[in-house]
């Protein structure tokens, strides 16, 4: 790993950093507070139809429980776009990008092999994957306990659902890595990145609202994530084997691919 | 060892194909260290390619090459840590200033930037240029920055490829002159370029490619001597007969003018037409342009062409 590229990597998304941080805590406070404002009327909705019943176990969170909210939490499309501008976007850009740009000459002139380059880009990203999930999680948690329902979860496992968390965008960073590292431009490594990115999220959210295409789910990263069974006490360690194979096997695929590829002069 | 020790560049039939295309076809030649190394062909003659080759971007497809005596298949780390390179139409972080392009691919590289200061001087990059960011360069701006990239911190060898691209003519001989200085301190550039000028000016010996092939490798002084010269001298009277003369041909007389090309030494035509009778004379100085379009006069390789 090299280490001035490493820092000038977190240099380039430093501002970003900051800023969908501090919108990662804020979006993390505001589940415990709507679910401690709001979860009794969400009970005595979900009673009068099923149908609403339903529709308020959005993918496989729930209004109805403190860890199915944060489950909720984790699933929100707007958790998306806030962990997916790194994991998918940074990772995407991360190689295609400089290619594109003609500056992977510049990095390749120097004395990195292709494989320290991979590996340095993939650390920086996966630590501010890592942060970013870690911010949303302490956002809820502190939350939890500004609204006095920190009781209702096991702190023991947290540690547990940052890690499966960390799994689940982890896997997305190195698959859009992978995607970064096989073309050599940003058009299609992003474009490959976020449909590998949404139809996990589609997968997840039609089986969780739609209960004939329940069995979508398992094809989901998304539903291997699952806070609601950590928290209480329910974890699948298979779930977080799925989630580590999905990180890991890019991360072989690209290490394997992108020393053989071809770096002809940019058009 | 010894000759690999002198050696900065050496390929062996180094061969790059994409698919059918051939980029470079058994490409042979030595480049010696302390040399000024002329790399001559048009655009997509495959200057770009055998650099990248060397460099470890490309894999070859046959033959072999080494650079500073490291392996191009399997030590490109190693070539890259004791090489600098200049890329064609090189690109910058725009975000980045211009000094601190300079200090991040200088922490890359392991090297200390020993006498950035004085090339940023004679680049004419002053520390007021250095602080803007880059992307308010122009070109011109942008291509003095990769020149100071590259040779900063005395690289045993530096690749420039076509690094006076973007140069206004002043820049250019500053540049000629920085690697007059680098070839007096005995290290070695690999030099492309497809403009002729340039390289009689710097090169101590030249490549010519075609295609991708190698179509010439001579000392330039050696390349020079070997071209036909262009001869017109004015005649009172009638005109002296030079068919003695060695490597004169295609003499015309047009009255008093007398037009012809001479190949080889000048003395012989010198000591024929030594005469009160000569009015003129011009003899046309040897150009590489002249030797470039030679090679280039011919059909292309079949190779190639399939």
């Amino acid at each position: 790993m090299n280490g001035h590229l490493l820092l000038q990597t977190w240099r380039w998304q430093r501002i970003r950093l900051v800023l969908v941080g501090l919108a990662g805590v804020a979006w993390g406070v505001l589940f415990p507070f709507f679910y401690v404002q709001f979860a009794e009327v969400f009970k005595q909705l979900a009673q009068s139809s099923p149908m609403i019943q339903q529709l308020m176990n959005f993918g496989s969170g729930s209004l109805l429980t403190l860890p199915g909210t944060i489950t909720l939490g984790f699933q929100h499309p707007l958790t998306l776009a806030l962990v997916g501008i790194f994991a998918v976007g940074g990772g995407a850009l991360a190689i295609a990008g400089e290619r594109q740009r003609g500056t992977l000459e510049l990095l390749l002139s120097r004395p990195i092999s292709r494989r320290m380059l991979y590996v340095t880009l993939t650390v920086a990203l996966l630590a501010v994957v890592a942060l970013m999930v870690g911010l949303i999680l302490a956002g809820m948690v502190a939350s939890a306990a500004w609204q006095g329902v920190l009781d209702q979860l096991d702190l023991a496992q947290l540690p547990l659902v940052f890690a499966s968390g960390f799994l689940l965008w982890g896997a997305f960073t190195t698959f859009s890595l992978a995607a970064s590292v096989s073309f050599d431009r940003t058009g299609p490594a992003l474009g490959v990145s976020l449909a590998y990115l949404l139809v996990n999220y589609f997968l997840e959210i039609l089986g969780s609202l739609w209960t004939d295409a329940a069995w979508t789910q398992e094809y989901s990263l998304f539903h291997h994530f699952q806070p609601v069974e950590i928290l209480s006490g329910r974890a699948n360690l298979v779930d977080v084997l799925i989630l580590a194979v999905a990180t890991l096997v890019p991360i072989a695929y690209a290490l394997v691919v992108f020393p053989r590829r071809e770096l002809a002069a940019p058009s | 060892m010894e000759s690999r020790q002198a050696t900065a560049i050496t390929t062996r039939n180094l061969t790059k194909r994409y698919g059918k295309v051939a980029a470079l076809t058994d490409l042979t030649l030595e480049v010696q260290r302390g040399e000024i190394f002329g790399f001559l062909g048009p655009n997509g003659a495959g200057k770009t390619t055998a650099i990248r080759t060397l460099l470890g971007f490309l894999h070859p497809t046959s033959g072999s090459a080494t650079v500073l005596s490291h392996d191009v298949a399997t030590e490109s780390v190693e070539i890259r840590r004791r090489t600098a390179y200049l890329p064609g139409g090189i690109d910058l972080y725009d975000a980045l200033s211009g000094i601190e392009t300079l200090d991040y691919l200088a922490d890359l590289s392991g090297r200390a930037p020993i006498g950035r200061d004085e090339l940023c001087e004679r680049m004419q990059l002053p520390a007021s240029v250095l602080k803007r960011k880059v992307r308010d360069y122009s070109r011109g701006m942008r291509q003095k920055i990769g020149v100071v990239q590259a040779l900063e911190g005395n690289p045993e060898l530096a690749i420039l490829d076509e690094p006076t691209e973007g140069l206004d003519p002043l820049m250019q001989h500053a540049f000629y002159a920085v690697l007059d200085d680098v070839r007096a301190a005995g290290r070695t550039i690999f030099f492309s370029s497809h403009i002729l000028s340039e390289v009689e000016r710097v090169c101590d010996r030249v490549a010519i490619v075609r295609a991708g092939r190698l179509m010439a490798l001579q000392d330039v002084d050696q390349l020079l001597a070997n071209r036909k010269r262009h001869i017109n001298l004015r005649w009172r009277g009638t005109a002296p007969d030079l068919s003695e003369v060695p490597g004169l041909a295609d003499v015309q007389i047009n009255g008093d003018q007398i037009s012809a090309t001479l190949q080889g030494e000048v003395a012989p035509f010198v000591r024929a037409v030594s005469s009160p009778s000569l009015e003129d004379l011009t003899i046309e100085p040897a150009r590489l342009e002249d030797a470039f379009l030679e090679y280039y006069a011919e059909d292309e390789p079949d190779e190639v062409r399939a």
